[in-house]
């Protein structure tokens, strides 16, 4: 929006007012009209079907004229929770998702720093660009990677360890090694993209300070304290805000291409849980309340990241 | 104030949006309440009266269309399932014969409970569709889902000689309801009996001057040989070696094992209550199979990495192919399927012309005998969903498949192209190209009313089974045949209704069951009682114990003895 425009006419005292400002800007308003239907049809409308979660579903009644399931509509709510196989998916998804933050999230930042304090700049570029690429593969691509190189008989990696003389490692059919091998590779596939935030952030931190900085006798690593990271905080922060968000959420394409049947007590989490139950179990509205009951805890970690960020003194996201 | 101004525009957006939403909801409502006098709110075993001008001698005066599943097995250079030589002569016969246009729908074949699913919630499924999974249908008919047979097959019999002749009495009304006498599917027939049998290489045996296995002991000091000698057997690939190859789903694949540690003389009652998982898993004696089994395992016996590869993976198969693999158990012609690029085929390419895979009976039950528990004479399952408009055509279409000269063409194909008759009459299959490319053995994605060879002559059909599996020797496929034909206990049809624990839950049990066995497979021997029993717990928590009390309780409701009548 046009801030000049906005700072002239601060107190509104007619409809003309708004008439002449849609005229002036309302070709920005029409741009702004595709990414909001976007948003309504396929993020608002489908909510209607919340109310699922509630009801006796039948495919082939409109859920209007659905009867209200048990309970006053909590039955599958009871269900869920009273389910071995979702309070494990709430476990796992739990800790996985903690686990990739505590992992994942500082590795883009390391990263950021390092580059940043490359000289070579063909060099940086060329790291750069590497770093990327995973992040545009498909998790199944990534996973048949790990097969080829980590199963314990056909995998090269444990074909050179058996080689060496000892024995091969269980990465992909261990629950221990399980989570391992999918921590990494999650780090892997994203610490690259995830750098070019925090790069940014660190072109936009005024030079002369560094300079300063120099100027004072301080080296490297005081000048990474001192200046860059306090520079890049904001930034930071809001990521973690975004992450902690969607600490019940997560993708569904990485637990279920690394999943397999020895592992699944820690390796099934709540999307596969859904997919599984619900879409391939037919109980669509058991899942959808563990779809909503996802969403609200999702929403109230968001609310709470947001509100501590504020406390602290940052900007949170509204 | 220009802040007001996009609030007040954003709002109304929104109004106009969902009041849009609104009324697509109903006219959800509308198609939702068709769909309804179709199938939950008519009585029994009503239909759609069809007028006698629309429908004259056996044919539509006006040309109808209709939609019909067909797996899509993605075979390597296989023809599409869709458009090939032979839906061109069902589309074709269709026309001429009743007037109905047919248009084929693929459905993949090792995804295609939840493919049906997606569909079928979608209210997009094919007018006719085939599932081996009868709770699916099961599940979707108690929602409304599903029309209701019973009317179709009883009122029109007589314009439906030939699945009558075909399928009977016993397979059209396998599946109706003792209650209510609604008939969601029909099933459709197996023709042959054989299930699951176990391969050994044979010229691994010679050349370790091995006798055929004939005992579980037998067979595990042939393992334990195979493993000793892999430097001998395969050289420079020794470390690839793999004595028996298990894949994730043991219990198919470990089946004739698992089956001869089962109670021959088990009651009817007691294989019925465990009878929803037909792998077996809570069957008695089980347990003891995979004990076994993980003694193998431990023993470095087994493939290692089994449990990482999932359904449809080929992996497996290219080891068996390769010449890696000494033993497996699989469906009883798996070593001959596919022609050219049938396992058999290729070891004799990539390994010798004496490398190949013959059928053993090795794992002997407590009698003594080699035991098999097979299926009845069921095999997939045809319904149609509420959203089909043309029952009528549809049925035609399930008598037209059932037409014993039509499966004959479908299974043989032309002479001179995909078959050729011997001087002994036998008709033996050979490898087409293009076109005429069988992607499943003798067409069976295509005659959906019947598995197996039948060419409608029972000698003849007799005499050609050997015959159909191109590029193979007949004589292995018929020793196949007759060891997977020995010492069989043939399933019963135990119609108590719906099993009401059983919907919706198949899917989630079967998952379980293979973590139940892999689990147990490869976990440390001194564990195994935990790991089983962990497994076991589970499987019933997670509804297999409801499913079994609900079929205790209706055996109880219809039978007076432990064994059926």
């Amino acid at each position: 929006m046009n801030r000049t425009a906005e700072k002239k006419e601060k107190t509104p005292k007619s409809w003309a007012n708004t008439g002449n400002y849609l005229k002036r800007y309302w070709q920005l308003y029409a741009l702004l009209a595709l990414p909001m239907i976007y948003l309504v049809v396929f993020k608002y409308a489908p909510m209607v079907y919340i109310q699922i979660a509630f009801k006796k579903y039948s495919i082939v009644k409109s859920i209007w004229t659905q009867p209200l399931a048990k309970n006053f509509g909590f039955e599958y709510f009871i269900k869920a929770f009273s389910n071995n196989d979702f309070r494990y998916a709430l476990k796992n998804t739990i800790v996985l998702n903690l686990l990739d933050l505590f992992f994942g999230f500082p590795a883009p930042i390391l990263f950021a720093l390092i580059l940043n304090e490359l000289c070579f700049k063909k060099f940086k570029r060329v790291v750069q660009t590497i770093a990327y690429m995973p992040h545009f593969l498909s998790w199944v691509i990534i996973y048949s990677l790990a097969l080829q190189l980590l199963a314990p008989n056909a995998g090269l990696v444990n074909m050179v360890i058996k080689k060496m003389g000892f024995e091969a490692i269980p990465f992909l059919n261990d629950a221990f090694h399980w989570v391992g091998t999918y921590i990494s590779f999650g780090v892997w596939q994203n610490f690259g993209w995830g750098s070019i935030v925090y790069l940014a952030a660190i072109a936009g931190i005024n030079p002369e300070l560094y300079e300063a900085a120099s100027v004072d006798g301080a080296g490297r690593f005081r000048k990474i304290w001192h200046i860059t990271l306090p520079g890049i905080k904001p930034t930071i922060v809001i990521l973690l805000i975004m992450n902690l968000g969607n600490i019940l959420g997560g993708g569904f394409d990485r637990p279920f291409a690394f999943q397999n049947n020895l592992v699944m007590k820690v390796a099934d989490v709540i999307a596969t849980y859904v997919y599984r139950v619900g879409i391939k179990g037919l109980q669509f509205s058991l899942t959808t309340a563990v779809g909503l009951f996802q969403s609200v805890v999702g929403v109230f970690f968001l609310l709470m990241a947001n509100w501590i960020s504020r406390k602290m003194g940052e900007r949170g996201i509204w | 104030m220009k802040k007001k101004a996009l609030c007040v525009l954003l709002a109304s957006a929104m109004t106009l949006s969902i009041a849009a939403c609104g009324d697509g909801g109903s006219n959800a409502k509308e198609s939702g309440s068709v769909s309804n006098t179709i199938s939950s709110d008519t009585p029994v075993g009503e239909v759609v009266e069809v007028s006698n001008d629309e429908f004259v001698n056996g044919k539509f005066t006006t040309t109808r269309h209709i939609t019909v599943e067909v797996y899509d097995r993605g075979n390597d250079g296989g023809s599409d399932p869709t458009n090939n030589m032979y839906t061109d002569y069902i589309k074709k016969g269709m026309l001429e014969d009743h007037n109905v246009e047919v248009e084929f729908v693929k459905v993949p074949r090792w995804t295609e409970v939840e493919e049906i699913n997606n569909l079928l919630a979608s209210g997009s499924a094919p007018d006719i569709c085939v599932t081996y999974s009868y709770p699916t249908i099961q599940t979707y008919a108690d929602m409304g889902g599903v029309t209701d047979l019973s009317g179709y097959v009883t009122q029109y019999k007589s314009e439906l000689p030939n699945l009558w002749n075909w399928l009977g009495d016993t397979n059209i009304n396998w599946d109706r309801d003792p209650v209510t006498g609604n008939l969601w599917a029909v099933e459709a027939k197996l023709a042959t009996s054989n299930r699951v049998v176990t391969f050994v290489r044979q010229d691994w045996l010679d050349k370790l001057g091995l006798k055929a296995p004939t005992t579980k002991q037998e067979f595990e000091d042939m393992l334990v040989a195979f493993d000793k000698n892999a430097s001998t057997l395969l050289g420079k690939d020794a470390d690839k070696m793999i004595p028996y190859s298990v894949s994730f789903d043991v219990g198919w694949r470990a089946a004739t094992l698992i089956e001869s540690f089962i109670d021959p003389d088990i009651t009817d009652k007691e294989y019925y209550v465990n009878g929803f998982d037909d792998r077996k898993l809570t069957q008695n004696g089980t347990k003891e199979a995979v004990r076994l089994l993980n003694k193998w395992y431990n023993m470095g016996l087994l493939w290692d990495d089994f449990a990482l590869y999932g359904s449809g993976d080929t992996s497996e198969d290219s080891f068996m192919k390769a010449g890696y693999v000494g033993a497996f158990t699989h469906n009883w012609d798996y070593p001959f399927r596919n022609g050219e690029d049938s396992i058999n085929a290729n070891l004799q390419r990539q390994v010798g012309a004496d490398a190949k895979f013959v059928a053993v009976d090795c794992f002997e039950d407590k009698n003594g005998n080699y035991t098999k528990f097979v299926s009845g004479p069921i095999d997939r399952k045809v319904f149609f969903p509420s959203t089909n408009d043309e029952p009528l055509a549809s049925m035609l279409y399930l008598d037209w498949i059932s037409d014993p000269e039509h499966i004959k063409y479908l299974q043989i194909g032309d002479e001179g192209v995909t078959h050729q008759v011997l001087d002994s009459g036998a008709i033996q299959t050979m490898a087409a190209t293009g076109n005429a490319i069988m992607n499943s053995g003798m067409n069976i994605d295509y005659t959906i009313t019947c598995n197996g060879l039948n060419l409608g002559d029972d000698k003849l059909t007799a005499l050609s089974k050997a015959y159909t599996y191109a590029a193979n020797d007949p004589a292995l496929v018929q020793t196949a045949n007759t060891i997977a034909g020995t010492n069989l206990k043939i399933g019963k049809n135990v119609n108590v209704g719906a099993i009401e624990a059983e919907a919706g839950v198949g899917d989630t049990l079967s998952a379980k069951r293979d973590q139940a066995y892999d689990n147990a497979v490869v976990c440390a021997p001194e564990k195994f009682d935990e790991v089983w029993d962990a497994g076991i717990a589970d499987y019933l928590s997670a509804g297999g114990q409801a499913i079994m009390d609900e079929r205790a309780e209706k055996w109880a409701k219809y039978f007076s003895s432990d064994m059926l009548p």
